[in-house]
């Protein structure tokens, strides 16, 4: 389904990620770890369109959306909930989740995403109205989550969910990413909580310093020198 | 003062302009020149402030006025010698200008446009009150019974031989703050007002001054213009016509520049007068508009800018030789396990975010400490605190003994800790070496001009950024650019240096190169604390090791044992559900 | 000074409350482009008298009534508004250049109306000017009743239009943070020529409410910089209805101003309102 292929991406005036490769299934729930600066952002960003791949290619069912511009990646199927959520801190909750569903194929059909949401997150019912910034941080991330989902896209990218969260809302949160792939969205997860990405994905990315370095099933690649190296510098002893 | 060959060059100009009212020319010359220093004096005062440091004051019309009302009303109602109300003008504008910006500057958000419509609501407050209360009252001061100071064969000559020295004081005036510590200031607040004071700019001290220089000049300009026009009303003067005109000559001529603004003033002043002399006023206003219009859009630094980038190519002379890296003074490495920074429960809250909670910490003198922690977890809020980026919300920091707490960014720069930032902050319109030698003039070890570039020198050889030294920040990689905030840091000669995630975005061989440099300057002895993720780097460096984690201190101790604590694996691999 | 009548001041509240509509008009468009854009566009004066002479025209020359010059101007300077914005976008300007460069091109618009109507003072006399009705013991012009009307309605509808359709939530999305609204389909670029075209039609209106209402004149446009940029300060940059309130606000303490002292008092109590609000709640109300 989504392709991404070798792809080198700059920050500024330099390289932030080298000769990036993965892949997502249809119906497949992926994570991608690694320690921060590794460029696990900057890479869900160029997925998301925010971010221009100078070399290599991206490709979303079959299509090349390399080069598309920004406000096209909606409409092609890609919605992402970013990093530290960047709601839309002046307007209301309700405003925040409609806006989500913009796109005119996925305005279409805003009732009834607006049922599914509010399903999945009960809690924000009663929130509808307040001003997005005034939330919780957990509620936050489900709005910004919502927002996502009322886009209807083929594939959901969210950059580290459970940034600033506390321990009990994460469970919260990951229980309800696993659903929303139980119900055929394509997930793409980017988290620094290593433990808690790996029992819900099936296949999983490590990167560092702008590479990958490791990929395979999300069940073995906790116990890999990889991650240890990586997010603790311990090297393997034995 | 030193007589270099500007310097000459200008007063020489003076002296030769000041002979054309011996000349025998028609009158109309000597009005001409008038307005050409008038405008000079104008424009050029508002750039000291205005085009230096980015303060975009829309007010000089107020201080102008202030300065003829004054000349005007002493010379004319009080009787006083003309002469003597010049002092008095630019005083009085100066102290308006200095009482209005004690008050504004301290204000964080009135930048940029806002500073701009604050002063430009100043003008027409003032205007008001001139022209409601027995300042002017209404009809407006007759200056026809004012004797003219005799300097020159006529009363026309005269007032312009005034305005004549009036410009190359200004001239001077703007050329030596430029090339001085003053001027370097205000070129860094104008590229980053944050960051030159944690640098260790006195910013307000800074501002305060050039602002007081600024409308004292305007005072200054207005009260020979009250004897040029010899009747002044309220409603001609506190009006948007100055400030506009003044803006556009500056921005014209280019504002970085010492001269530029009387280029700018020459030009349209020639302009002006070239059009409306013509068959078609109307038409000439429009071409100013048009030239005005393209300017701005296609040489965005002014004229002198423009031409001066494309001229450039003389390169700035490193001292012969330059000096290798082993010629810096022998190092004095220092490991004597005396506390160097000791913080206490700080705590640093944001709206509703806890920052740093309680953290307690110490720093022993020639240690490096690794700072970690996962995102979010408060290690940037911590140097942001100490580095006095931020005021604390609690606990208490002692630098060497002392309180670090409430004191401004730049006395703490100037106590000796230095930083640098995560994502580089250099100052984008000053040239590497000058945003080395900046540092090295403001901050602990603080030098002389002369001194601090010979610094900057020794300490781009050292980092190895010695053949960047004219580029541009722009013009560097980001490997480059990190370095730069490491050398900037460097040549504070700081005794604590805070390391802000350097190595982030560097590829394997460069960070390698980085991990040596660090390991030399804590040789030299310096002591450092640095926040890092690239986790061989700091396996590698640190003596001990601090993590955080939702702004508690979790764990501290020599860094192999500390990445085995139970606490501190879950807080960064997370915990199972189990 | 002798305290005036109960009559007096109410009628001076009221031309208070009328020209506060003016400058709320005047201020909409222009606070809209300096919020949701961070564009500080001069240039809004200088389209305001444009409309304002042509409407003067078109009424004095071509007999067209003046009411229905706003169904034909303000479509035509829609199309202007995103022909400028259009250029303007080729060129990065920072906020404070975008100043300069409306005001060049405010220079040059006022040259133009220099050029083709003269410096002489312009009075657009139509059936309307001497049309007022009494409410007691106060007069209450038309033209000025039309402005304020105007000047609510249009506020009130782009209000409504921002809080409550698609396209004023995308806007307001917009300016809040442009790489996520683009993420969810938001086309900035066309966004922004709509926008600019929009506040060029309300630029019209207001010209044609000013033509009726005041004499023209070429260099009057400057003087109005001051108190429109004083009401939308004050209003709040982005906000539909906050221009209006404030332009009010600052009409009637104006007028109450000019009837309690003298009339030249007038400009103290904005401009003090205007540094208060900036030094201790600076662009917010």
């Amino acid at each position: 389904m989504l392709e991404v292929n070798n792809i080198l991406v700059n920050y500024g005036a330099a390289p932030a990620l080298w000769g990036v490769t993965l892949q997502v299934q249809p119906g497949e729930l992926v994570c991608v770890v690694g320690p921060n600066g590794a460029g696990k952002t900057t890479l869900i960003n160029a997925i998301a369109g925010l971010h221009r791949v100078r070399e290599g290619s991206l490709h979303f069912n079959g299509r090349d959306i390399t080069q598309l511009a920004s406000h096209r990646f909606c409409e092609a199927g890609i919605a992402i909930v970013p990093e530290g959520r960047r709601l839309f801190t002046q307007m209301t909750v309700l405003d925040n989740l409609e806006l989500g569903s913009f796109i005119p194929k996925a305005k279409a059909h805003r009732q009834a995403s607006l049922e599914q949401v509010l399903s999945l997150f009960p809690a924000l019912k009663v929130k509808l109205d307040s001003p997005a910034g005034a939330l919780s941080g957990g509620q936050q991330q489900m709005v910004a989550i919502g927002r996502a989902l009322m886009a209807r896209p083929g594939l959901l990218l969210l950059d580290e969910p459970s940034l600033g969260l506390a321990p009990s809302i994460v469970l919260d949160m990951f229980r309800a990413i696993r659903q929303i792939n139980a119900q055929g969205t394509s997930v793409l997860l980017v988290e620094q909580n290593v433990a808690m990405a790996m029992e819900i994905a099936s296949r999983a990315y490590v990167m560092e310093e702008g590479r990958m370095v490791a990929e395979g099933q999300a069940s073995e690649l906790l116990t890999r020198p990889e991650i240890q190296k990586a997010y603790l510098g311990l090297e393997a002893h034995d | 003062m030193i007589m270099s060959k500007t310097v000459i060059g200008i007063l020489g100009a003076g002296a030769l302009l000041a002979s054309v009212p011996w000349l025998g020319l028609p009158a109309f010359y000597e009005s001409f020149l008038y307005l050409l220093c008038h405008w000079m004096i104008l424009a050029l005062s508002w750039n000291i402030l205005s085009g230096y440091s980015g303060y975009f004051s829309f007010g000089h019309g107020a201080f102008f006025g202030i300065g003829m009302y004054t000349s005007a009303g002493l010379s004319a109602n009080l009787n006083w010698p003309f002469l003597w109300t010049l002092p008095v003008a630019a005083l009085l504008a100066a102290l308006l200008g200095v009482g209005l910006g004690a008050v504004v500057f301290r204000v964080k958000s009135v930048r940029g446009e806002l500073f701009a419509l604050l002063t430009l609501a100043v003008t027409f407050v003032v205007g008001t009150i001139v022209l409601n209360t027995r300042i002017d009252g209404g009809p407006g001061i007759y200056l026809n019974a004012v004797a003219i100071p005799a300097l020159g064969p006529t009363a026309s000559s005269s007032i312009y031989l005034m305005a004549l020295i009036g410009a190359v004081a200004t001239l001077l005036i703007s050329y030596r703050i430029q090339s001085s510590r003053l001027g370097l200031g205000l070129f860094a607040i104008h590229d980053d007002e944050d960051v030159a004071e944690v640098m260790g700019v006195p910013t307000f001290r800074y501002k305060l001054l050039a602002f007081g220089i600024s409308c004292a000049l305007a005072g200054l300009a207005g009260g020979i213009h009250a004897l040029f026009v010899s009747y002044v009303t309220a409603g001609e003067t506190f009006t948007i016509v100055v400030p506009l005109t003044v803006v556009l000559m500056s921005v014209l001529g280019g504002t970085r520049h010492w001269a530029g603004p009387a280029v700018g003033a020459v030009a349209i002043t020639c302009l002006m007068y070239f059009f409306t002399a013509g068959n078609n006023p109307i038409a000439g206003k429009a071409a100013v508009g048009v030239i005005l219009v393209l300017v701005i859009l296609f040489m965005p630094n002014g004229i002198l800018g423009y031409l001066l980038k494309r001229t450039a190519g003389k390169r700035s002379v490193p001292p012969v030789p330059v000096p290798a890296a082993a010629a810096l003074e022998p190092a004095a490495p220092v490991s004597t396990g005396k506390v160097l920074l000791d913080v206490r429960e700080l705590s640093k809250a944001f709206r509703g975010v806890q920052a740093l909670d309680g953290v307690t910490l110490q720093v022993h003198e020639g240690e490096i400490l690794g700072l970690l922690g996962p995102n979010g977890s408060g290690k940037s809020t911590f140097i942001n605190v100490v580095s006095g980026h931020f005021p604390a919300t609690g606990g208490q920091m002692f630098f060497e003994g002392r309180q670090l707490a409430g004191l401004e960014a730049h006395s703490i720069a100037q106590a000796g800790i230095a930083r640098t930032y995560q994502i580089p902050r250099p100052f984008a319109h000053l040239t590497v070496l000058q945003n080395v030698s900046l540092v090295a003039m403001f901050g602990g070890a603080a030098l002389n001009q002369a001194q601090a570039t010979a610094e900057a020198w020794k300490w781009l050889a050292f980092t190895g950024l010695q053949d960047k030294a004219d580029a541009l920040p722009d013009d560097l990689n980001l490997h480059q650019r990190k370095f730069l905030e490491l050398t900037r840091a460097l040549a504070a000669r700081p005794r604590l240096v805070l390391l802000d995630e350097v190595l982030s975005g560097l590829t394997p061989g460069e960070i390698n190169e980085a991990i040596a440099l660090i390991r030399k300057i804590r040789d030299r002895g310096a002591t450092i604390v640095f926040v890092e993720h690239v986790m061989r780097a700091v396996m590698a460096l640190a003596d001990r090791v601090a993590v955080l984690n939702h702004g508690k201190l979790i764990a501290v101790g020599p860094a192999q044992d500390v990445m085995k604590n139970a606490d501190v694996v879950s807080a960064y691999l997370g915990t199972p559900h189990a | 000074m002798s305290f005036p009548s109960f009559n007096l001041l109410a009628q001076s509240v009221l031309s208070g409350i009328f020209i506060g509509g003016l400058y709320g008009l005047i201020g909409l468009g222009l606070g809209l482009t300096w919020g949701l854009l961070r564009q500080i566009n001069l240039a809004h004066f200088g389209l305001v008298f444009l409309a304002a002479y042509m409407s003067y025209h078109m009424a004095t020359v071509w007999h067209v009534d003046p009411l229905l010059t706003l169904l034909i101007l303000p479509p035509l300077f829609f199309l202007f508004g995103v022909g400028m914005q259009w250029v303007l976008s080729r060129f990065a300007i920072s906020p404070f250049n975008s100043l300069l460069v409306t005001f060049g091109i405010t220079v040059v618009m006022e040259s133009i109306i220099q050029a083709i109507w003269t410096a002489d003072f312009r009075r657009l006399e139509t059936h309307y000017n001497d049309q007022k009705f009494t409410v007691g013991s106060l007069y209450v012009p038309v033209p000025e009743l039309v402005t304020l009307v105007i000047a609510v309605s249009l506020s009130l509808l782009i209000w409504a239009a921002m809080r409550y359709t698609d396209l004023g939530k995308a806007l307001r999305a917009m300016a809040e943070d442009g790489a996520i609204a683009s993420a969810f389909g938001i086309n900035q670029k066309g966004m922004s020529l709509m926008l600019a075209g929009i506040c060029a039609a309300l630029a019209a209106v207001a010209g044609i409410c000013l033509a009726l209402t005041f004499t023209l004149t070429p260099s009057q446009i400057f003087a109005w910089v001051g108190v429109v940029f004083a009401a939308v300060m004050l209003g709040g940059l982005g906000s539909a209805l906050g221009p209006l309130v404030a332009g009010i606000i600052i009409g009637v303490s104006e007028a109450i101003t000019m009837a309690v002292a003298a009339p030249s008092w007038a400009p103290i109590v904005s401009f003090s309102l205007l540094i208060v609000m900036l030094l201790f709640r600076p662009g917010k109300l």
